[in-house]
Parts: structure tokens; sequence; C-alpha cells
């Protein structure tokens, strides 16, 4: 019940590409196939996969083996407009919940990034030194920003999953 | 524009008065006077001072249900964006000459050149009014008010032109938690020469993916009208302000380097003007240039490779030919550089220790010393 639940709220974000594909077959995330344009948006279609999860501030985690994947939402990549730097922090720099760890620069500001959870860099995107524009094109797969561990797994519970998170956002515009 | 002084804003607040025994601090006593608008001008010139008051207002005051205006001007200094590379951006050379510090704020976009006669505008907003395109409005009502017809318009990119050609305005903006600033500069009376001086990089041959300044003609408004004075430009924009966004509110003074009723702010300008942020937060760089080095009787080309991050050189390699030095002094050279920062002050110390480790002989210190000045020259 509560997957079909979790699939219908999903599925008005599906894309054309997405809905063809979408069989009673386990389809991580990870798999899934973005097409790299303004209609990119977030799927998961099965709870068991490694789902994301959101804060308030736009940013997401994934958490795969222990480690956590951190971007941020497609929702703030709009926002933001085109990146044109990515200030990270260093590997082995220990960080706070909510703790700022860099900054993204774009045409609109330079916005600040805060750590969903506590824990210690265990690798920054190198990518996005040379292009900065993969946070836009691609901002839940190869423009992730961060991996860190995961020294306080229950802060994961107090994050948003993604139907929580669509209706955070639509709450944002009233 | 009636002027008060946050301490006369606190007496004459009868709720301020209860506060300023228990809490005077500059949030509190903005939250007792109930307002939705206000406007604060700074009593230093310090830029360092004024940048963390920048970031206390951003931190500690609450925006969500306020909008804030910061008026502020500085002695001299040169003022990177959060991204930039100084070396890149600026003579750091002139600039130590005549001691005109370096700050890096935390907001993006280009470098820039205050002096007293700049004027510098901060918009504090929640995240949700962040409107720099209005900002920039009160900015252009504000001095067509003194001369209607006056060619002032703001650019795609929040730059404000004077006559469509000339840069009298740039932005920057910085996007927090549930906070925003948007600050921008005004050209009244600065000096352009010194501007022109100090905004000219002398470092050749960096490579470099940190953002880059878009380097603009630029124009005094003093010159376009002599009524245009700094104070009478803050004066117009802070009413315009009041206009635009139906406040009604003076201009406060406040004095940005008083900790009691800015709690921390001490800390943070002392964060603000440490090496480890001006010049330690350069995006990783790296140096790949050829100079010139002669004496008396002959000249060679050098070459110098150096990998920079965090400020520190993490590789050296300083190459002359042979036959002008030894192979061995420019490769030590190159070896005790390898750890320290891309500092002058450093580097002298030991390009100091290494002369005095060479033999006596006169021409081998000579261009020793020659090499040793040209890399430093580079910092």
């Amino acid at each position: 019940m509560a997957m079909r639940v979790a699939f219908r709220c999903l599925t008005a974000n599906f894309s054309p590409v997405l809905i063809q594909r979408s069989r009673p077959v386990q389809i991580s995330a990870n798999r899934l196939l973005w097409k790299a344009n303004p209609a990119q948006s977030l799927s998961t279609a099965s709870r068991l996969s490694t789902a994301l999860k959101f804060t308030d501030k736009h940013e997401w985690v994934r958490v795969e083996g222990g480690i956590g994947t951190v971007g941020i939402s497609k929702f703030a990549q709009e926002a933001l407009g085109d990146v044109v730097y990515c200030g990270l922090p260093e590997v082995g720099q220990k960080l706070e919940q909510m703790e700022e760890f860099g900054a993204l620069e774009s045409v609109k500001a330079a916005s600040e990034l805060y750590s969903p959870l506590t824990g210690e860099v265990t690798e920054i995107n190198t990518e996005l030194a040379v292009n900065p524009g993969l946070v836009n094109k691609s901002c839940y797969e190869v423009g992730w920003l961060i991996k860190m561990t995961i020294d306080n797994p229950a802060e994961l519970d107090g994050l948003m999953d993604d139907c929580s998170y669509e209706k955070f956002i639509k709450s944002l515009d009233e | 524009m009636m002027l008060r002084t946050f301490s006369n804003l606190c007496a004459q607040s009868q709720a301020c008065f209860r506060s300023a025994r228990a809490k005077s601090t500059l949030s509190a006593v903005i939250d007792d006077t109930g307002k939705s608008g206000l406007i604060l001008k700074s009593v230093s010139t310090d830029i360092f001072e004024n940048l963390a008051l920048e970031d206390w207002i951003h931190d500690h005051v609450d925006l969500q249900t306020r909008s804030m205006l910061f008026l502020w001007s500085n002695a001299p200094a040169v003022v990177i964006g959060r991204h930039q590379n100084p070396w890149q951006e600026c003579n750091l050379q002139v600039m130590r000459q005549k001691g005109i510090p370096l700050a890096r704020r935390r907001s993006g976009g280009g470098t820039v050149f205050h002096d007293l006669g700049n004027v510098n505008l901060t918009f504090f907003t929640s995240k949700k009014n962040y409107d720099r395109h209005r900002n920039l409005q009160v900015v252009t009502s504000a001095l067509k008010g003194h001369r209607p017809d006056m060619d002032v318009r703001a650019t795609e990119r929040f730059d404000i032109l004077l006559n469509g050609q000339h840069k009298i305005s740039g932005t920057a903006a910085k996007l927090g938690r549930t906070a925003a600033y948007h600050h921008c500069t005004l050209l009244c009376s600065a000096d352009r020469a010194l501007l022109s001086a100090v905004l000219k990089p002398t470092c050749q041959g960096i490579k470099s993916n940190a953002t880059q300044s878009v380097p603009s003609p630029v124009k005094n408004l003093l010159d376009e009208d002599p009524t245009l004075d700094c104070d009478t430009i803050m004066d117009s924009v802070a009413s315009q302000y009041n206009t635009e966004f139906g406040f009604s509110s003076p201009v406060t003074l406040v004095d940005p380097s008083d900790e009691l009723s800015l709690p921390g702010i001490q800390r943070m300008a002392r964060e603000l003007l440490a090496w480890e942020w001006t010049f330690g937060r350069t995006p990783k760089f790296s140096i790949c240039t050829t100079f010139e080095l002669k004496n008396d009787t002959s000249i060679c080309n050098a070459t110098l490779n150096m990998d920079i991050k965090n400020g520190i050189i993490e590789s050296c390699d300083i190459e002359v030919p042979s036959d002008w030095l030894p192979v061995e002094l420019s490769q030590k050279f190159s070896l005790h550089l390898i750890g320290g920062k891309l500092c002058p002050y450093e580097t002298s110390v030991i390009a100091a220790e290494l002369l005095r480790t060479i033999p006596q002989n006169k021409e081998l210190e000579r261009k020793m010393y020659n090499l040793c000045r040209r890399v430093v020259f580079m910092m």
C-alpha cells in the first residue's frame, strides 16, 4: 500500500522516458538514465533502492555502504542559475549537521552549502573544478558535491523523503 | 535625513531601555523598535570591520520579517570576491607599497577598489524577498531624483552604467540559510589613478579556475555632476529606500568595533583579516612563467613552475641556465620554497638564508640575489 502511494506520488514527476521503462522491475535510482534537460526529475521506483533524503536547505544525501553522497536538488540548481564555481571543503574536514561547508557561486550569488549530516568528508567531486555546470545539468548524478561518513545515522530520520520534499517545495510558493 | 546614533535609538525606546540592561545587542534593539525596515550607517572606514558587520547582521538579525539597508565606505582597500585569486586580480606589490590592504568578501563577484570616494550599499532581506533589480532601482531612482536627465541604468549583469558606457556600480551577493544580502558599490569621487594602478595584476602565467573579474571603464559621479558627493548620495539612497519599500526609517549610526552591542564581531573581523582567509582561500592554481635575469655582463631566461593550493606552494621548479647560475643553487631555492606560503616576506627570509650559504663570490651572490628578488616580486 505504502509502495503504491509512494509510486503515485512520484509518477507526476516522471518524464516520458522513465514511464516507458518502469515495469514491475526494481529500478535503482543509480541506474535510471537522466535526460540532461530542464525536465529532469527525481524518482525512486522502489523504497528498497538507495533513496534520497532532503534538507530544508535543498541539499540531498544518498547513503550507500555507510557513505553519504551529498548534492543539491533540482529546485536549488534552478534557483541558483548557472553555477560558475564550486567552493568545496577539503577531504578529511569534519562537519557538523547544518554547518556551512562551502558555497556555490552563480550569476545569482554565492550560495552557502550546509551539511545535511555530521561526518567527515571522504571525497570531493573534482570534476566540478573544470565543469561546475554539472551541478545544473545533472544535480542528482554526476553533479554530486561531496561524500562523507555518517557519524550519527539517526540524523537521517530527521530529513525529508522525496514525497515530503516535493510537498515542502510546493509550500514555499504559497 | 535624521541621523541617530545607536545609543540614541536605544535611549528613545522604552522597551529598549529595559533590554539595554539585560541584553543591549544590536539585534535586540532592532527587534524592540518593531520596525520592518531599518537603515544603518557605519562610523568606521575599516574594510574588515565593515565586512564583519555585514556578516554579523546576516547571522544575528531576524531578516524574515524585516529588511535593512547598510551604508558604508572605506579607506583605500582592494576587495576580491569569495572565489577569486588575488595574484590574478590585483597588483599586490603596489598595494603593499601604499599600505592598501586586501580583503576577501564572502559574497561572489569580482574585484573592486574602495576608497572614501566610493559608497557601499548593502540590502539585507529574507531569501524570499531577494531582488537585486529592485534594489538597483532604488539607486538609479535616487540619482535621477537629483538629475532627472541623468542616464543611469542597471544592466543584466547588475552593473550600473552611466551614459551607457561607464560603470559606476558593481554588484555581488550572498545567499545564506534564510537571509540574503546584495551589496553594490557606487563611484562618487574615487581616486581613479590609484584604482587603475592596483587593479592591474602583475603576476603572469597563472592557470586557475577561480572566478575572474570583468574589467570595465569607470567614471565618478562627481565628474558628471559636482553636487553628487558621497554624503549627498547616501542621503538620497536612504530616502529612496524608504520610499520604495514604504519604510520610515531614520539613518542610525553603528560602530562595528563595538563588541558589547555586536558580540562576536571582533572575532569575525579577525577571521577576515587572517592570511588563511584572504590568501589561503584562493582556489588551487599554478604559475608557469618565463622571466629575464640580467647582470652587468649577461642576460638569460629563467622559468618558474609552481602549484599552489590554499596559498601554500605545493611544488616548485625554478630553472635557470647552468652557465648563469649553478643548478644546485636554483634547485635548492625551489626546494626550500615548497611547503611555504606564496608570500614575499616568507620568501625573502628563505632567500636571505640561502644567500648566506653562498661561498664568497660577489658575482654569484649578485646573480642569486637577482633571482630571489625576481621570484619575490611575483608574489
